[in-house]
Protein backbone atom coordinates (compact mmCIF):
# COMPACT_ATOMS: atom_id res chain seq x y z
CA UNK A 1 0.00 0.00 0.00
CA UNK A 2 1.38 3.38 -0.94
CA UNK A 3 -1.00 5.38 1.20
CA UNK A 4 -2.94 4.12 4.16
CA UNK A 5 -5.04 5.97 6.72
CA UNK A 6 -6.68 4.51 9.78
CA UNK A 7 -9.39 6.21 11.80
CA UNK A 8 -8.44 9.52 10.21
CA UNK A 9 -10.39 12.27 11.97
CA UNK A 10 -10.35 16.03 12.06
CA UNK A 11 -12.77 18.33 13.78
CA UNK A 12 -13.01 22.09 13.63
CA UNK A 13 -14.73 22.99 16.86
CA UNK A 14 -17.86 20.88 16.89
CA UNK A 15 -17.79 20.13 13.18
CA UNK A 16 -16.39 16.76 12.26
CA UNK A 17 -14.80 17.55 8.92
CA UNK A 18 -13.31 14.09 8.71
CA UNK A 19 -14.74 11.22 10.68
CA UNK A 20 -12.80 7.97 11.13
CA UNK A 21 -11.85 7.38 7.54
CA UNK A 22 -9.96 4.24 6.58
CA UNK A 23 -8.38 4.64 3.21
CA UNK A 24 -6.01 2.44 1.28
CA UNK A 25 -4.35 3.11 -2.01
CA UNK A 26 -2.10 0.62 -3.83
CA UNK A 27 0.66 1.70 -6.17
CA UNK A 28 -0.06 2.69 -9.78
CA UNK A 29 -3.72 3.24 -9.19
CA UNK A 30 -5.76 6.22 -10.28
CA UNK A 31 -8.21 6.94 -7.51
CA UNK A 32 -11.03 9.40 -7.93
CA UNK A 33 -12.54 11.13 -4.93
CA UNK A 34 -16.02 12.56 -5.30
CA UNK A 35 -18.58 13.96 -2.96
CA UNK A 36 -20.74 17.04 -2.49
CA UNK A 37 -19.20 20.34 -1.45
CA UNK A 38 -18.12 20.31 2.16
CA UNK A 39 -17.92 16.55 2.30
CA UNK A 40 -14.27 16.56 3.37
CA UNK A 41 -12.41 15.90 0.14
CA UNK A 42 -10.02 18.81 0.44
CA UNK A 43 -9.72 18.26 4.19
CA UNK A 44 -8.58 14.75 3.40
CA UNK A 45 -5.87 16.16 1.13
CA UNK A 46 -4.78 18.71 3.71
CA UNK A 47 -4.55 16.04 6.39
CA UNK A 48 -2.54 13.65 4.27
CA UNK A 49 -0.14 16.32 3.02
CA UNK A 50 0.36 17.61 6.55
CA UNK A 51 -1.12 21.09 6.15
CA UNK A 52 -3.62 20.27 8.91
CA UNK A 53 -2.76 18.25 11.99
CA UNK A 54 -5.09 15.30 12.35
CA UNK A 55 -6.93 14.58 15.59
CA UNK A 56 -5.44 12.18 18.13
CA UNK A 57 -6.11 8.57 17.28
CA UNK A 58 -5.57 9.03 13.57
CA UNK A 59 -2.89 7.22 11.67
CA UNK A 60 -1.48 7.99 8.24
CA UNK A 61 1.16 5.95 6.52
CA UNK A 62 2.82 6.83 3.25
CA UNK A 63 5.26 4.54 1.48
CA UNK A 64 6.25 2.86 4.73
CA UNK A 65 6.69 6.09 6.71
CA UNK A 66 4.39 7.06 9.54
CA UNK A 67 3.49 10.62 8.56
CA UNK A 68 0.70 11.29 11.04
CA UNK A 69 2.50 14.14 12.78
CA UNK A 70 5.16 14.89 10.19
CA UNK A 71 5.44 18.50 8.96
CA UNK A 72 4.45 19.07 5.32
CA UNK A 73 7.92 19.68 3.92
CA UNK A 74 9.11 16.32 5.21
CA UNK A 75 6.09 14.54 3.78
CA UNK A 76 6.90 16.15 0.45
CA UNK A 77 10.44 14.85 0.66
CA UNK A 78 9.08 11.29 0.93
CA UNK A 79 7.58 11.82 -2.52
CA UNK A 80 4.08 13.12 -1.97
CA UNK A 81 3.08 16.04 -4.14
CA UNK A 82 -0.20 17.86 -4.37
CA UNK A 83 -1.96 20.72 -6.09
CA UNK A 84 -4.43 23.09 -4.51
CA UNK A 85 -7.99 23.87 -5.40
CA UNK A 86 -7.16 27.59 -5.45
CA UNK A 87 -3.93 26.90 -7.35
CA UNK A 88 -1.66 28.90 -5.03
CA UNK A 89 0.49 29.88 -7.95
CA UNK A 90 3.62 31.90 -7.20
CA UNK A 91 2.19 34.93 -9.01
CA UNK A 92 5.24 37.15 -8.88
CA UNK A 93 7.75 34.58 -10.08
CA UNK A 94 8.53 33.63 -13.64
CA UNK A 95 6.98 30.48 -15.03
CA UNK A 96 10.31 28.65 -15.09
CA UNK A 97 11.06 29.66 -11.50
CA UNK A 98 7.64 28.37 -10.47
CA UNK A 99 8.45 24.97 -11.87
CA UNK A 100 12.03 25.01 -10.58
CA UNK A 101 10.86 25.76 -7.06
CA UNK A 102 8.87 22.54 -7.25
CA UNK A 103 12.22 20.82 -7.74
CA UNK A 104 13.36 21.85 -4.27
CA UNK A 105 13.38 18.41 -2.64
CA UNK A 106 15.64 17.09 -5.37
CA UNK A 107 18.19 19.92 -5.39
CA UNK A 108 21.47 18.05 -5.01
CA UNK A 109 23.81 20.67 -3.54
CA UNK A 110 24.24 21.98 -0.01
CA UNK A 111 23.61 25.50 1.22
CA UNK A 112 27.27 26.37 1.75
CA UNK A 113 28.16 25.40 -1.79
CA UNK A 114 25.53 27.87 -2.89
CA UNK A 115 26.93 30.65 -0.68
CA UNK A 116 30.41 30.19 -2.06
CA UNK A 117 29.00 29.86 -5.57
CA UNK A 118 31.09 26.95 -6.77
CA UNK A 119 31.08 25.96 -10.43
CA UNK A 120 29.32 22.71 -9.66
CA UNK A 121 26.29 24.71 -8.48
CA UNK A 122 25.85 26.50 -11.75
CA UNK A 123 26.28 23.29 -13.71
CA UNK A 124 23.63 21.60 -11.62
CA UNK A 125 21.35 24.62 -11.81
CA UNK A 126 21.61 24.58 -15.60
CA UNK A 127 20.84 20.87 -15.66
CA UNK A 128 17.77 21.47 -13.48
CA UNK A 129 16.65 24.31 -15.72
CA UNK A 130 17.03 22.17 -18.83
CA UNK A 131 15.04 19.35 -17.28
CA UNK A 132 12.33 21.76 -16.19
CA UNK A 133 12.18 23.39 -19.63
CA UNK A 134 11.59 19.93 -21.03
CA UNK A 135 8.73 19.47 -18.61
CA UNK A 136 7.35 22.88 -19.55
CA UNK A 137 7.42 22.10 -23.24
CA UNK A 138 5.72 18.80 -22.45
CA UNK A 139 2.75 20.65 -20.96
CA UNK A 140 3.06 23.30 -23.68
CA UNK A 141 4.27 26.34 -21.74
CA UNK A 142 7.87 26.55 -22.99
CA UNK A 143 7.26 29.83 -24.84
CA UNK A 144 6.09 31.51 -21.65
CA UNK A 145 9.00 30.42 -19.47
CA UNK A 146 10.31 33.92 -18.79
CA UNK A 147 6.93 35.55 -18.17
CA UNK A 148 5.42 36.11 -14.76
CA UNK A 149 2.98 33.42 -13.73
CA UNK A 150 0.32 36.09 -13.15
CA UNK A 151 0.30 36.78 -16.89
CA UNK A 152 -0.92 33.33 -17.84
CA UNK A 153 -4.51 32.47 -18.73
CA UNK A 154 -6.66 30.28 -16.50
CA UNK A 155 -6.03 27.12 -18.49
CA UNK A 156 -2.30 27.76 -18.65
CA UNK A 157 -2.21 28.27 -14.90
CA UNK A 158 -3.76 24.85 -14.37
CA UNK A 159 -1.03 23.35 -16.53
CA UNK A 160 1.68 25.26 -14.70
CA UNK A 161 0.45 24.08 -11.30
CA UNK A 162 0.46 20.54 -12.64
CA UNK A 163 4.02 20.93 -13.93
CA UNK A 164 5.16 22.38 -10.62
CA UNK A 165 3.71 19.44 -8.73
CA UNK A 166 5.38 16.96 -11.09
CA UNK A 167 8.77 18.68 -10.83
CA UNK A 168 9.68 16.86 -7.63
CA UNK A 169 9.13 13.48 -9.33
CA UNK A 170 6.60 12.37 -6.73
CA UNK A 171 5.49 8.83 -6.06
CA UNK A 172 1.98 10.00 -5.31
CA UNK A 173 0.36 13.00 -6.92
CA UNK A 174 -2.81 14.39 -5.41
CA UNK A 175 -4.78 16.68 -7.71
CA UNK A 176 -7.43 18.90 -6.16
CA UNK A 177 -9.94 19.68 -8.89
CA UNK A 178 -7.43 19.90 -11.72
CA UNK A 179 -10.08 20.68 -14.29
CA UNK A 180 -12.23 23.19 -12.42
CA UNK A 181 -13.29 26.03 -14.65
CA UNK A 182 -11.95 24.56 -17.87
CA UNK A 183 -13.91 24.24 -21.10
CA UNK A 184 -14.72 20.66 -22.21
CA UNK A 185 -11.99 20.68 -24.88
CA UNK A 186 -9.40 21.85 -22.37
CA UNK A 187 -10.55 19.24 -19.86
CA UNK A 188 -9.89 16.49 -22.39
CA UNK A 189 -6.52 18.00 -23.20
CA UNK A 190 -5.58 18.26 -19.53
CA UNK A 191 -6.63 14.71 -18.75
CA UNK A 192 -4.60 13.49 -21.72
CA UNK A 193 -1.53 15.31 -20.37
CA UNK A 194 -2.12 13.90 -16.89
CA UNK A 195 -2.35 10.37 -18.28
CA UNK A 196 0.83 10.85 -20.31
CA UNK A 197 2.65 12.15 -17.23
CA UNK A 198 1.43 9.18 -15.23
CA UNK A 199 2.89 6.80 -17.79
CA UNK A 200 6.13 8.77 -18.05
CA UNK A 201 6.85 9.08 -14.34
CA UNK A 202 5.05 6.00 -13.03
CA UNK A 203 2.78 8.05 -10.80
CA UNK A 204 0.01 7.01 -8.51
CA UNK A 205 -2.81 9.52 -8.65
CA UNK A 206 -5.62 10.72 -6.45
CA UNK A 207 -7.97 13.07 -8.23
CA UNK A 208 -10.72 15.14 -6.66
CA UNK A 209 -13.05 16.13 -9.41
CA UNK A 210 -16.61 17.30 -9.80
CA UNK A 211 -16.82 16.49 -13.50
CA UNK A 212 -18.12 12.94 -13.16
CA UNK A 213 -17.33 12.05 -16.74
CA UNK A 214 -13.64 12.60 -16.03
CA UNK A 215 -13.77 10.45 -12.92
CA UNK A 216 -15.73 7.65 -14.53
CA UNK A 217 -13.54 7.56 -17.64
CA UNK A 218 -10.07 7.78 -16.14
CA UNK A 219 -10.13 6.38 -12.63
CA UNK A 220 -9.57 2.73 -11.72
CA UNK A 221 -11.47 3.16 -8.51
CA UNK A 222 -13.57 5.79 -6.81
CA UNK A 223 -14.03 6.79 -3.19
CA UNK A 224 -17.09 8.79 -2.22
CA UNK A 225 -17.13 11.12 0.76
CA UNK A 226 -20.13 12.66 2.45
CA UNK A 227 -20.18 14.63 5.68
CA UNK A 228 -16.60 13.66 6.42
CA UNK A 229 -17.28 9.98 6.07
CA UNK A 230 -16.45 7.47 3.41
CA UNK A 231 -19.79 6.26 2.12
CA UNK A 232 -18.70 4.12 -0.81
CA UNK A 233 -15.68 2.75 -2.56
CA UNK A 234 -15.20 0.61 -5.63
CA UNK A 235 -14.90 0.67 -9.37
CA UNK A 236 -16.63 3.56 -11.14
CA UNK A 237 -19.42 1.25 -12.29
CA UNK A 238 -20.10 -0.04 -8.77
CA UNK A 239 -20.10 3.43 -7.30
CA UNK A 240 -22.43 4.79 -9.94
CA UNK A 241 -25.17 2.39 -8.89
CA UNK A 242 -24.61 2.67 -5.16
CA UNK A 243 -27.74 3.93 -3.47
CA UNK A 244 -25.93 5.91 -0.77
CA UNK A 245 -23.96 7.75 -3.46
CA UNK A 246 -27.00 8.59 -5.49
CA UNK A 247 -28.71 9.86 -2.38
CA UNK A 248 -25.80 12.05 -1.39
CA UNK A 249 -25.19 13.40 -4.83
CA UNK A 250 -28.53 13.53 -6.59
CA UNK A 251 -31.07 13.16 -3.87
CA UNK A 252 -33.10 10.06 -3.03
CA UNK A 253 -34.23 7.67 -5.69
CA UNK A 254 -38.00 7.42 -5.44
CA UNK A 255 -40.30 4.76 -6.67
CA UNK A 256 -43.50 5.71 -8.43
CA UNK A 257 -45.64 5.63 -5.35
CA UNK A 258 -43.39 8.01 -3.40
CA UNK A 259 -43.13 10.30 -6.40
CA UNK A 260 -46.89 10.57 -6.70
CA UNK A 261 -47.18 11.39 -3.03
CA UNK A 262 -44.51 14.04 -3.23
CA UNK A 263 -46.10 15.70 -6.23
CA UNK A 264 -49.60 15.64 -4.78
CA UNK A 265 -48.61 17.75 -1.79
CA UNK B 1 33.04 37.03 -26.49
CA UNK B 2 30.95 33.85 -26.25
CA UNK B 3 33.79 32.07 -24.55
CA UNK B 4 34.26 34.92 -22.12
CA UNK B 5 30.55 34.78 -21.30
CA UNK B 6 30.64 31.06 -20.57
CA UNK B 7 33.69 31.48 -18.34
CA UNK B 8 31.88 34.19 -16.36
CA UNK B 9 28.83 31.95 -16.13
CA UNK B 10 30.85 29.13 -14.61
CA UNK B 11 33.08 31.26 -12.43
CA UNK B 12 31.07 34.37 -11.52
CA UNK B 13 33.75 35.55 -9.11
CA UNK B 14 35.87 36.55 -12.11
CA UNK B 15 33.30 39.24 -12.89
CA UNK B 16 33.66 40.45 -9.31
CA UNK B 17 37.43 40.56 -9.56
CA UNK B 18 37.06 42.67 -12.70
CA UNK B 19 34.63 44.96 -10.86
CA UNK B 20 37.13 45.15 -8.02
CA UNK B 21 39.93 46.24 -10.32
CA UNK B 22 37.76 48.85 -12.06
CA UNK B 23 36.48 50.26 -8.76
CA UNK B 24 40.04 50.35 -7.40
CA UNK B 25 40.99 52.88 -10.05
CA UNK B 26 37.94 55.07 -9.54
CA UNK B 27 39.34 57.26 -6.71
CA UNK B 28 42.53 58.19 -8.53
CA UNK B 29 40.92 58.64 -11.95
CA UNK B 30 37.40 59.97 -11.35
CA UNK B 31 37.23 61.58 -7.92
CA UNK B 32 38.32 65.18 -7.56
CA UNK B 33 38.28 65.53 -3.78
CA UNK B 34 38.34 63.45 -0.62
CA UNK B 35 34.68 64.05 0.08
CA UNK B 36 33.70 61.97 -2.93
CA UNK B 37 35.66 59.03 -1.50
CA UNK B 38 33.79 59.48 1.75
CA UNK B 39 30.50 59.50 -0.13
CA UNK B 40 31.54 56.38 -2.02
CA UNK B 41 32.24 54.61 1.27
CA UNK B 42 28.78 55.56 2.49
CA UNK B 43 27.32 54.19 -0.73
CA UNK B 44 29.16 50.90 -0.21
CA UNK B 45 27.97 50.61 3.38
CA UNK B 46 24.41 51.27 2.24
CA UNK B 47 24.74 48.74 -0.56
CA UNK B 48 25.69 46.05 1.95
CA UNK B 49 22.74 46.88 4.22
CA UNK B 50 20.31 47.15 1.32
CA UNK B 51 21.54 43.90 -0.26
CA UNK B 52 20.88 42.19 3.07
CA UNK B 53 17.50 43.83 3.48
CA UNK B 54 16.61 42.71 -0.02
CA UNK B 55 17.18 39.09 0.99
CA UNK B 56 14.76 39.16 3.88
CA UNK B 57 12.23 41.66 2.57
CA UNK B 58 12.51 41.48 -1.20
CA UNK B 59 13.09 37.76 -1.60
CA UNK B 60 11.68 36.15 1.51
CA UNK B 61 8.84 38.66 1.81
CA UNK B 62 9.21 39.20 5.56
CA UNK B 63 8.44 42.85 6.24
CA UNK B 64 11.11 43.94 8.69
CA UNK B 65 11.38 47.50 9.90
CA UNK B 66 13.98 46.79 12.56
CA UNK B 67 16.91 46.33 10.30
CA UNK B 68 18.57 49.52 11.42
CA UNK B 69 18.73 47.95 14.89
CA UNK B 70 20.86 45.14 13.48
CA UNK B 71 23.03 47.73 11.75
CA UNK B 72 23.45 49.40 15.16
CA UNK B 73 24.35 46.06 16.75
CA UNK B 74 27.12 45.66 14.18
CA UNK B 75 28.43 49.16 14.77
CA UNK B 76 28.30 48.98 18.54
CA UNK B 77 29.84 45.52 18.71
CA UNK B 78 32.80 46.93 16.83
CA UNK B 79 32.74 50.14 18.89
CA UNK B 80 32.59 48.52 22.31
CA UNK B 81 35.16 45.87 21.41
CA UNK B 82 37.52 48.72 20.58
CA UNK B 83 36.52 50.77 23.62
CA UNK B 84 37.02 48.07 26.25
CA UNK B 85 39.43 45.63 24.63
CA UNK B 86 41.21 47.88 22.16
CA UNK B 87 40.57 45.46 19.31
CA UNK B 88 41.07 46.53 15.71
CA UNK B 89 38.96 46.23 12.58
CA UNK B 90 40.19 42.79 11.50
CA UNK B 91 38.93 41.25 14.74
CA UNK B 92 35.84 43.36 15.28
CA UNK B 93 34.44 42.77 11.79
CA UNK B 94 33.99 38.98 12.10
CA UNK B 95 32.80 39.27 15.71
CA UNK B 96 30.29 41.96 14.72
CA UNK B 97 28.98 39.72 11.94
CA UNK B 98 28.53 36.77 14.32
CA UNK B 99 26.93 38.81 17.11
CA UNK B 100 24.52 40.45 14.66
CA UNK B 101 23.60 37.03 13.29
CA UNK B 102 22.33 36.06 16.76
CA UNK B 103 20.29 39.24 16.94
CA UNK B 104 18.96 38.33 13.52
CA UNK B 105 17.64 35.06 14.94
CA UNK B 106 15.83 36.98 17.68
CA UNK B 107 14.40 39.38 15.11
CA UNK B 108 13.29 36.49 12.92
CA UNK B 109 11.47 34.40 15.48
CA UNK B 110 8.30 36.57 15.42
CA UNK B 111 8.02 35.84 11.69
CA UNK B 112 6.91 32.29 12.51
CA UNK B 113 3.58 33.59 13.68
CA UNK B 114 3.23 37.13 12.37
CA UNK B 115 3.13 38.43 8.87
CA UNK B 116 2.69 41.67 6.97
CA UNK B 117 2.02 44.80 9.02
CA UNK B 118 2.02 42.86 12.31
CA UNK B 119 5.52 41.57 11.70
CA UNK B 120 6.53 45.10 10.71
CA UNK B 121 5.31 46.38 14.07
CA UNK B 122 7.11 43.64 15.99
CA UNK B 123 10.40 44.24 14.21
CA UNK B 124 10.02 48.00 14.51
CA UNK B 125 9.75 47.45 18.25
CA UNK B 126 12.82 45.23 18.17
CA UNK B 127 14.90 47.78 16.27
CA UNK B 128 13.86 50.67 18.49
CA UNK B 129 14.46 48.61 21.62
CA UNK B 130 18.04 48.03 20.54
CA UNK B 131 18.56 51.73 19.90
CA UNK B 132 17.03 52.76 23.22
CA UNK B 133 19.08 50.14 25.03
CA UNK B 134 22.23 51.62 23.55
CA UNK B 135 21.11 55.18 24.16
CA UNK B 136 20.29 54.67 27.84
CA UNK B 137 23.26 52.66 28.98
CA UNK B 138 26.44 54.29 30.08
CA UNK B 139 28.22 51.15 28.99
CA UNK B 140 27.82 52.31 25.40
CA UNK B 141 28.85 55.93 26.10
CA UNK B 142 25.25 56.81 25.39
CA UNK B 143 25.07 60.54 24.87
CA UNK B 144 28.65 61.19 23.82
CA UNK B 145 28.87 58.33 21.38
CA UNK B 146 32.03 56.30 20.88
CA UNK B 147 34.76 58.28 19.17
CA UNK B 148 38.23 57.69 17.77
CA UNK B 149 37.50 54.17 16.62
CA UNK B 150 40.70 53.42 14.70
CA UNK B 151 40.88 52.68 11.00
CA UNK B 152 42.35 49.34 10.02
CA UNK B 153 45.90 48.89 8.88
CA UNK B 154 47.36 46.09 6.84
CA UNK B 155 51.05 45.25 6.76
CA UNK B 156 52.05 48.70 7.88
CA UNK B 157 49.68 50.49 5.52
CA UNK B 158 47.05 52.44 7.43
CA UNK B 159 43.70 53.10 5.77
CA UNK B 160 43.33 56.29 7.76
CA UNK B 161 41.80 58.75 5.29
CA UNK B 162 38.54 58.52 3.35
CA UNK B 163 40.28 57.92 0.05
CA UNK B 164 42.21 55.03 1.61
CA UNK B 165 39.30 53.63 3.60
CA UNK B 166 37.45 53.48 0.29
CA UNK B 167 39.36 50.26 -0.48
CA UNK B 168 38.21 48.58 2.73
CA UNK B 169 34.56 49.42 2.23
CA UNK B 170 34.77 48.51 -1.43
CA UNK B 171 36.23 45.07 -0.65
CA UNK B 172 33.57 44.31 1.94
CA UNK B 173 30.87 45.50 -0.47
CA UNK B 174 32.11 43.33 -3.34
CA UNK B 175 32.36 40.22 -1.18
CA UNK B 176 28.90 40.85 0.28
CA UNK B 177 27.33 41.40 -3.12
CA UNK B 178 29.05 38.27 -4.43
CA UNK B 179 27.56 36.21 -1.60
CA UNK B 180 24.12 37.72 -2.05
CA UNK B 181 24.22 36.97 -5.78
CA UNK B 182 25.24 33.37 -5.34
CA UNK B 183 22.67 32.78 -2.63
CA UNK B 184 19.80 34.41 -4.47
CA UNK B 185 20.54 32.83 -7.84
CA UNK B 186 20.68 29.33 -6.37
CA UNK B 187 17.86 27.13 -5.14
CA UNK B 188 17.99 28.96 -1.81
CA UNK B 189 16.83 32.18 -3.49
CA UNK B 190 14.01 30.28 -5.14
CA UNK B 191 12.96 28.82 -1.80
CA UNK B 192 12.89 32.37 -0.35
CA UNK B 193 10.71 33.56 -3.21
CA UNK B 194 8.25 30.69 -2.87
CA UNK B 195 7.87 31.52 0.82
CA UNK B 196 7.16 35.13 -0.11
CA UNK B 197 4.54 34.10 -2.64
CA UNK B 198 2.79 31.35 -0.71
CA UNK B 199 4.16 29.74 2.44
CA UNK B 200 1.58 26.95 2.50
CA UNK B 201 2.28 25.87 -1.03
CA UNK B 202 6.02 26.19 -0.38
CA UNK B 203 5.69 23.81 2.56
CA UNK B 204 3.74 21.34 0.43
CA UNK B 205 6.51 21.54 -2.16
CA UNK B 206 9.06 20.39 0.40
CA UNK B 207 10.47 23.71 1.60
CA UNK B 208 11.07 23.99 5.33
CA UNK B 209 9.39 27.36 5.78
CA UNK B 210 10.61 28.12 9.30
CA UNK B 211 14.17 27.16 8.54
CA UNK B 212 14.34 29.33 5.45
CA UNK B 213 12.66 32.28 7.14
CA UNK B 214 15.21 32.25 9.95
CA UNK B 215 17.98 31.70 7.43
CA UNK B 216 16.89 34.82 5.55
CA UNK B 217 16.92 36.81 8.79
CA UNK B 218 20.37 35.50 9.75
CA UNK B 219 21.85 36.22 6.34
CA UNK B 220 20.50 39.74 6.19
CA UNK B 221 21.61 40.34 9.80
CA UNK B 222 25.14 39.28 8.88
CA UNK B 223 25.11 41.77 6.03
CA UNK B 224 23.88 44.50 8.36
CA UNK B 225 26.52 43.54 10.94
CA UNK B 226 29.33 43.75 8.40
CA UNK B 227 28.04 47.11 7.19
CA UNK B 228 27.75 48.33 10.78
CA UNK B 229 31.35 47.42 11.58
CA UNK B 230 32.62 49.08 8.41
CA UNK B 231 30.57 52.15 9.28
CA UNK B 232 31.95 52.29 12.82
CA UNK B 233 35.56 52.13 11.69
CA UNK B 234 35.03 54.66 8.92
CA UNK B 235 37.12 57.77 9.54
CA UNK B 236 36.65 59.79 11.70
CA UNK B 237 35.51 56.70 13.61
CA UNK B 238 32.56 58.11 15.50
CA UNK B 239 29.22 56.44 16.24
CA UNK B 240 26.23 57.82 18.07
CA UNK B 241 22.76 56.34 18.74
CA UNK B 242 21.22 59.15 16.69
CA UNK B 243 22.61 57.56 13.55
CA UNK B 244 20.36 54.51 13.99
CA UNK B 245 16.86 55.93 14.19
CA UNK B 246 13.69 55.18 12.28
CA UNK B 247 14.75 57.87 9.81
CA UNK B 248 17.69 55.72 8.73
CA UNK B 249 15.35 52.75 8.54
CA UNK B 250 13.07 54.62 6.16
CA UNK B 251 16.10 55.46 4.05
CA UNK B 252 17.14 51.82 3.88
CA UNK B 253 13.59 50.80 2.99
CA UNK B 254 13.43 53.48 0.32
CA UNK B 255 16.60 52.03 -1.20
CA UNK B 256 15.22 48.52 -1.48
CA UNK B 257 11.82 49.64 -2.69
CA UNK B 258 13.20 52.04 -5.28
CA UNK B 259 15.78 49.56 -6.50
CA UNK B 260 13.20 46.80 -6.78
CA UNK B 261 11.92 44.46 -4.09
CA UNK B 262 12.95 40.95 -4.97
CA UNK B 263 15.17 42.04 -7.82
CA UNK B 264 18.71 40.76 -7.55
CA UNK B 265 20.14 44.23 -8.24
CA UNK B 266 17.40 45.92 -6.22
CA UNK B 267 19.30 46.92 -3.10
CA UNK B 268 22.37 47.92 -5.05
CA UNK B 269 20.70 50.27 -7.53
CA UNK B 270 18.57 51.76 -4.76
CA UNK B 271 21.52 52.32 -2.42
CA UNK B 272 23.49 54.16 -5.09
CA UNK B 273 20.60 56.37 -6.16
CA UNK B 274 19.29 57.17 -2.69
CA UNK B 275 22.69 57.87 -1.14
CA UNK B 276 23.59 60.30 -3.92
CA UNK B 277 20.18 61.98 -3.84
CA UNK B 278 20.39 62.17 -0.05
CA UNK B 279 23.73 63.92 -0.31
CA UNK B 280 22.65 66.34 -3.03
CA UNK B 281 19.51 67.36 -1.12
CA UNK B 282 21.33 68.05 2.14
CA UNK B 283 20.45 71.78 1.94
CA UNK B 284 16.78 70.74 1.94
CA UNK B 285 17.22 68.55 4.99
CA UNK B 286 13.82 69.57 6.36
CA UNK B 287 12.09 67.92 3.44
CA UNK B 288 14.28 64.87 3.01
CA UNK B 289 12.02 62.51 4.96
CA UNK B 290 9.04 63.80 3.03
CA UNK B 291 10.89 63.10 -0.20
CA UNK B 292 11.81 59.56 0.81
CA UNK B 293 8.32 58.78 2.05
CA UNK B 294 6.89 60.02 -1.23
CA UNK B 295 9.49 58.03 -3.15
CA UNK B 296 8.38 54.81 -1.46
CA UNK B 297 4.69 55.50 -2.04
CA UNK B 298 5.10 56.60 -5.65
CA UNK B 299 7.42 53.73 -6.51
CA UNK B 300 5.01 51.18 -5.09
CA UNK B 301 2.13 52.80 -6.98
CA UNK B 302 3.72 53.28 -10.37
CA UNK B 303 6.74 51.00 -10.46
CA UNK B 304 5.92 48.11 -8.10
CA UNK B 305 9.08 46.24 -9.02
CA UNK B 306 11.31 49.28 -8.73
CA UNK B 307 13.98 50.45 -11.12
CA UNK B 308 15.40 46.95 -11.47
CA UNK B 309 12.06 45.46 -12.48
CA UNK B 310 11.44 48.36 -14.83
CA UNK B 311 14.68 47.74 -16.72
CA UNK B 312 14.07 43.97 -16.75
CA UNK B 313 10.61 44.46 -18.19
CA UNK B 314 12.02 46.48 -21.08
CA UNK B 315 14.48 43.78 -22.10
CA UNK B 316 12.00 40.98 -21.52
CA UNK B 317 9.45 42.55 -23.84
CA UNK B 318 12.09 43.01 -26.48
CA UNK B 319 13.10 39.37 -26.24
CA UNK B 320 9.52 38.13 -26.22
CA UNK B 321 8.78 40.13 -29.37
CA UNK B 322 11.83 38.70 -31.08
CA UNK B 323 10.96 35.14 -30.12
CA UNK B 324 7.27 35.04 -30.92
CA UNK B 325 6.92 37.94 -33.30
CA UNK B 326 3.95 39.26 -31.37
CA UNK B 327 3.35 42.16 -29.09
CA UNK B 328 2.97 41.21 -25.43
CA UNK B 329 0.32 43.30 -23.83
Amino acid sequence: MLLKTKQLSKSFGGLKAMNKVDFELPKNEIRGIIGPNGSGKSTFFNLVSGIYDSDPGSYIEFDGHDITFTPPHEIASYGLSRTFQLLRLYQDMTVINNVMSGYHTRVPYKFFDAVIGRKKIWDQERAIKEEMMELLSFVGLADYAELNASELSGGQRRLLVLARAIAMKPKLLMLDEPAAGLSPVNVDNLMKIIMQLKEKYGLTLIIIEHILKVVMDTCNSVTVFDHGQKIAEGTPAQVKDDNAVIEAYLGKKMDDEEMRKALAV
Amino acid sequence: MEKFKSVIRDYPFIAFIIAFVILAFVPSVVFTDVYQSHLATLIFVNIVVAAGLNIVKGYCGQVTVGHVGLFAVGSYTAGTLFLYLGLGFWVTLPIAIIVTAFFGVAMGIPSFRLEGPYLALATLGGGEAIRLFIENGNFFRSTFGISDIPTPSLMGFNFDSPDRYYFISMTVMIIAVYFSFSILRSGVGRAFMSIREDPICAAAAGINVKKYKILAFILSAMFAGAAGAVYAHMPPGYIHPNNYTVIEMVTFLAMVVLGGLGHIWGGIIGAIVITIVYDLTRPLYKYQLLIFGLTIVLTILFMPKGLGGFIDRYFLEKRFKKKTGTEKT
